[in-house]
């Protein structure tokens, strides 16, 4: 499949440029389960090497999204205070490299593993102080009205229950077998219910350590926007805040700064003063949505439609950490 | 004595990840063979309390059951566990454990629903007790470990 996907993304990209051009490498980044993400220089011209990310459509992948969700919301975004990659070209059909496809350029940095402690000393304060402004400068921003309509569509209010409605779903159609912590998790969380946030604003859906590149001490872009959507903005900030992504130094979210310190960043940033009460809701829903991730990686790799070790992993390992913080939220709350 | 399988595992795992993993040049191929070789790894550290683990988790369930809420063996018997086997096969221990854990969970709902404090936080220890067992999230050090 390489072989053959890079012999039809050189004649693309040559016709989508108007140039003759060489591949000098064209290689698939390891990681994600939605997408195949491709690494490739191509060159033209005398000299001249073009970096660029190609992130085409899998067969079967954990969570359905269209390409263009993950288009629009780069799209909206793009020349903002929020960095991300410069979009090239986007396709919905699968004729011209036989799956949907996006195409970007590449940024510098490198993204960390979530699960490394201290993977970003000795930058993790200039990092975090970044993180978590980037992440209120998402809420902050005002989409512009065609991509906030193409959105739209998608948005059923209150938000809070088309988040839950959505990802509770996926637990009880991909799980296989009986969950009594997971079960009365989501209980929990349709009896005590959040109110709706004063704003409805771009949700990342999934903001966290492991998304963004960076280069020493600066953030140079936030990926992975597939599940891209409008709802409440503390949607966002309660998964990036999951204790998952700093399993081994709690107090420390996403290994960067202290919790606290975090939030009063994001405050600051996005301008919305936070209710703990409702942010504690979408910390338990964090959780859930994070479980119906690793149980639908499960259902893929047990039901053979994709062993890529990453499905096995995210069932067994993350899986395992959201039902201990789920287990933890609902002995708080007794 | 032969060797446990799960020596064997363990064996195998290491030669994934320092002896074949390193001998690959592309950077996916290299990365999903270490990652097999860590699952292997997680699943040799499991193997030999997989089955007993299983056995107690039904055995506590159960008595939770009996203990917490109204049904008695009979009521249980009529799920489809029956409360007096010694089943040993992990196969059919793994569906009686389907049957058990459908069964707490609905008792969950009845203890939340009369809000019955001290079963829920009886409940709650139970899970976790299950949770505990289960679990190999605690063998992340070691992959990373394993990784370096």
């Amino acid at each position: 499949m390489p072989e053959e996907l890079s012999s039809l993304f050189l004649s693309y990209y040559s016709k989508l440029i108007e140039k003759e051009c060489i591949l000098l490498s064209f290689e698939r980044i390891f990681g994600g389960a939605s997408r195949e993400t491709y690494k490739i220089e191509v060159g033209h011209d005398v000299n001249k090497i073009e970096r660029l990310i190609l992130r085409v459509t899998q067969d079967s992948s954990l969570i359905e999204t269209d390409q263009k969700t993950e288009y629009l919301a780069y799209s909206a975004y793009q020349d903002s205070s929020v960095p991300v990659p410069v979009l090239l070209d986007m396709s919905e059909d699968s004729d011209i490299l036989g799956a949907p496809f996006m195409l970007m350029k590449e940024l510098q940095g490198a993204a960390a593993s979530p699960f490394t402690p201290n993977v970003y000393s000795p930058h993790e304060v200039e990092l975090g102080e970044q993180f978590w402004s980037i992440l209120g400068e998402i809420a902050k921003k005002e989409i512009q009205e065609d991509i906030f309509k193409s959105f739209l569509s998608e948005l059923k209010e209150p938000c809070w229950k088309n988040e839950l409605d959505k990802w509770a779903k996926v637990v009880h159609e991909d799980s296989i077998g009986v969950e009594p912590i997971l079960e009365a998790g989501i209980r929990s969380l349709y009896k005590n219910p959040p109110k709706e946030p004063e704003r409805i604003t771009m949700v990342h859906g999934d903001y966290r350590s492991g998304n963004f590149l960076y280069l020493e001490n600066q953030i140079t872009g936030i990926l992975d926007w597939e599940m891209a959507h409008l709802g409440n903005p503390l949607e966002d900030l309660a998964w990036a805040l999951s204790p998952i992504w700093s399993w081994q130094d709690k107090e420390r979210p996403a290994y960067l700064i202290e919790k606290e310190q975090a939030i009063e960043i994001w405050q600051n940033s996005s301008n919305i003063n936070l209710d703990r009460k409702d942010l504690e809701w979408w910390e338990l829903f964090a959780a859930i949505k994070g479980m119906a991730i690793w149980i639908s990686a499960g259902n893929e790799f047990k039901s053979g439609k994709n062993i890529d070790p990453i499905n096995l992993f995210s069932a067994w390992i993350p899986g395992d950490i959201h039902l201990e913080v789920i287990l933890d939220f609902l002995e708080d709350r007794l | 004595m032969k060797p446990d399988i799960n020596i064997a595992l363990l064996n195998a795992a290491q030669e994934i990840i320092n002896r074949f993993s390193p001998l690959i040049d592309d950077e996916y191929e290299k990365s999903r063979l270490s990652s097999w070789g860590a699952i292997i790894l997680i699943s040799a550290m499991k193997f030999n309390d997989s089955s007993s683990s299983l056995k107690q988790e039904n055995a506590d369930i159960l008595d939770w059951l009996l203990k917490f809420t109204n049904l008695d063996e009979d009521d249980i018997s009529e799920y489809g566990y029956e409360v007096t086997s010694e089943i040993q096969d992990i196969s059919l221990m793994d569906t009686d454990n389907q049957i058990l854990r459908g069964l707490l969970d609905r008792q969950i709902i009845v203890l939340e629903g009369n809000g019955d404090t001290e079963g829920l936080k009886a409940s709650y220890t139970l899970m976790r007790a299950m949770h505990g067992r289960r679990k190999v999230s605690d063998l992340v050090g070691l992959l990373q470990q394993s990784e370096s």
